[in-house]
């Protein structure tokens, strides 16, 4: 018998790494640790959809193994984290970019050193 | 905005939703027990009327491929972004010789490392492709085999070092399978188009479940995204390793008092 409060333990999973991938972004002292900590903001939205999904005592949504009458996850879930993951990889890569150009051209790391963009 | 003002208006905004979070908590469907109707309508179809076992790819690729689509290009203007950043600043030349930080050593890989990298780098490229092939009955697809198979080149450079790397990496290649990745996922949507159906109407015969070629249009599909994935993120590997050579107009700039 598992207790009532891991049915919201997942919300309050997601709602923490929001809130604590927020606070790094707005805390933070170098760039690429600023793209980390939105990496962990969006991490937040992974755990928020799979939860989403889950459903107890269900299987994987493949029917490779066993018959395709098994109860199985939510799939839509699962596509729309597969989505989720590689536009999280891909603007991770163009943030990353636009960080080495901002230190090639003004030599700074620091978002709170950089004063606003004219 | 200074940074304590800043932190104090976070805190202020943390501390009001706090209460409300806690409060509203509770009261959320609880997990593992939520009515999720389109699932169980696809999880009754995909096996069925698609003859696919791995209803994630499924509903990737055909019941909700035009987002997809979607989803191919924003990695392809990614891609691109990153490459016209990258490569608009350091220009087209290319270097083999590493860029050096003053005082500290260059060393090559030793050659644990590169037996390691080049068995590791193999074993990586073959998995990616049996993950991306098999996307229609076990887990896996275009898009993590894609990846996989990236990561395979990157154990190539580990090994190897970079004049090896950039022998077998070649941009136009990379670009080229990217290119024709997104245009074969374009094209298979033109097929229903072609017998005056709606864009990307699976029309192919569908096979037996549990073959490779299982699924109709999604096997195509599935395999120009996996080119499409593969020659994206080995776009983006070459870019962001060529950052890290010596600029050639530079190292002219430098050796030329020299002689």
């Amino acid at each position: 018998m598992t207790g009532a409060w891991v049915g919201w333990l997942p919300w309050a999973v997601a709602a923490w790494l929001f809130g604590v991938g927020l606070y790094g972004i707005i805390s933070s002292r170098h760039y690429v640790h600023l793209i980390g900590c939105l990496t962990i903001v969006q991490s937040a939205t992974y755990v928020l959809l799979l939860s989403i999904g889950y459903r107890r005592g269900a299987g994987p949504p493949i029917f490779h193994a066993h018959p395709p009458s098994t109860p199985a996850v939510d799939p839509v879930m699962q596509v729309l984290v597969l989505t989720d993951i590689v536009v999280g990889a891909t603007v991770t890569a163009l943030l990353l970019v636009l960080v080495l150009q901002f230190h090639k051209r003004r030599g700074i790391v620091d978002p709170q050193q950089a004063a606003p963009l004219t | 905005m200074k940074p304590r003002v800043r932190t104090a208006l976070f805190l202020a905004a943390a501390a009001g939703a706090m209460p409300a979070l806690v409060r509203a908590l509770p009261h959320f469907p609880a997990f593992g027990d939520h009515p999720s109707p389109y699932a169980d309508r696809v999880l009754a179809s995909a096996p069925v009327d698609r003859h696919v076992q791995n209803v994630v790819t499924a509903l990737n690729f055909d019941y909700r491929g035009f987002d997809t689509l979607g989803e191919e290009f924003i990695l392809l203007c990614a891609v691109t972004g990153v490459t016209v950043l990258l490569r608009g600043s350091r220009g087209e030349h290319r270097s083999a010789r590493t860029g050096q930080v003053e005082g500290r050593p260059v060393i090559p890989p030793g050659e644990a490392v590169t037996l390691i990298a080049r068995l590791f780098g193999v074993a990586t490229f073959v998995l990616g492709l049996s993950v991306a092939l098999h996307a229609t009955s076990t887990p896996g697809g275009g898009f993590q085999g894609g990846v996989l198979i990236a990561s395979g080149f990157l154990l190539v450079f580990l090994g190897e070092g970079y004049r090896g790397w950039r022998a077998m990496m070649q941009a136009e290649l990379m670009d080229a399978v990217e290119a024709a990745g997104a245009l074969v996922y374009v094209g298979c949507g033109l097929v229903g188009v072609w017998q005056g159906l709606p864009y990307l109407t699976n029309t192919l015969p569908l096979g037996t479940a549990g073959s490779v070629w299982a699924g109709g249009l999604m096997p195509v599909i599935n395999a120009g995204v996996t080119c499409a994935v593969l020659g994206g993120f080995g776009m983006l590997f070459i870019e962001f390793l060529e950052e890290t050579r010596v600029n050639p107009d530079a190292e002219q700039d430098t050796e030329a008092p020299k002689s």
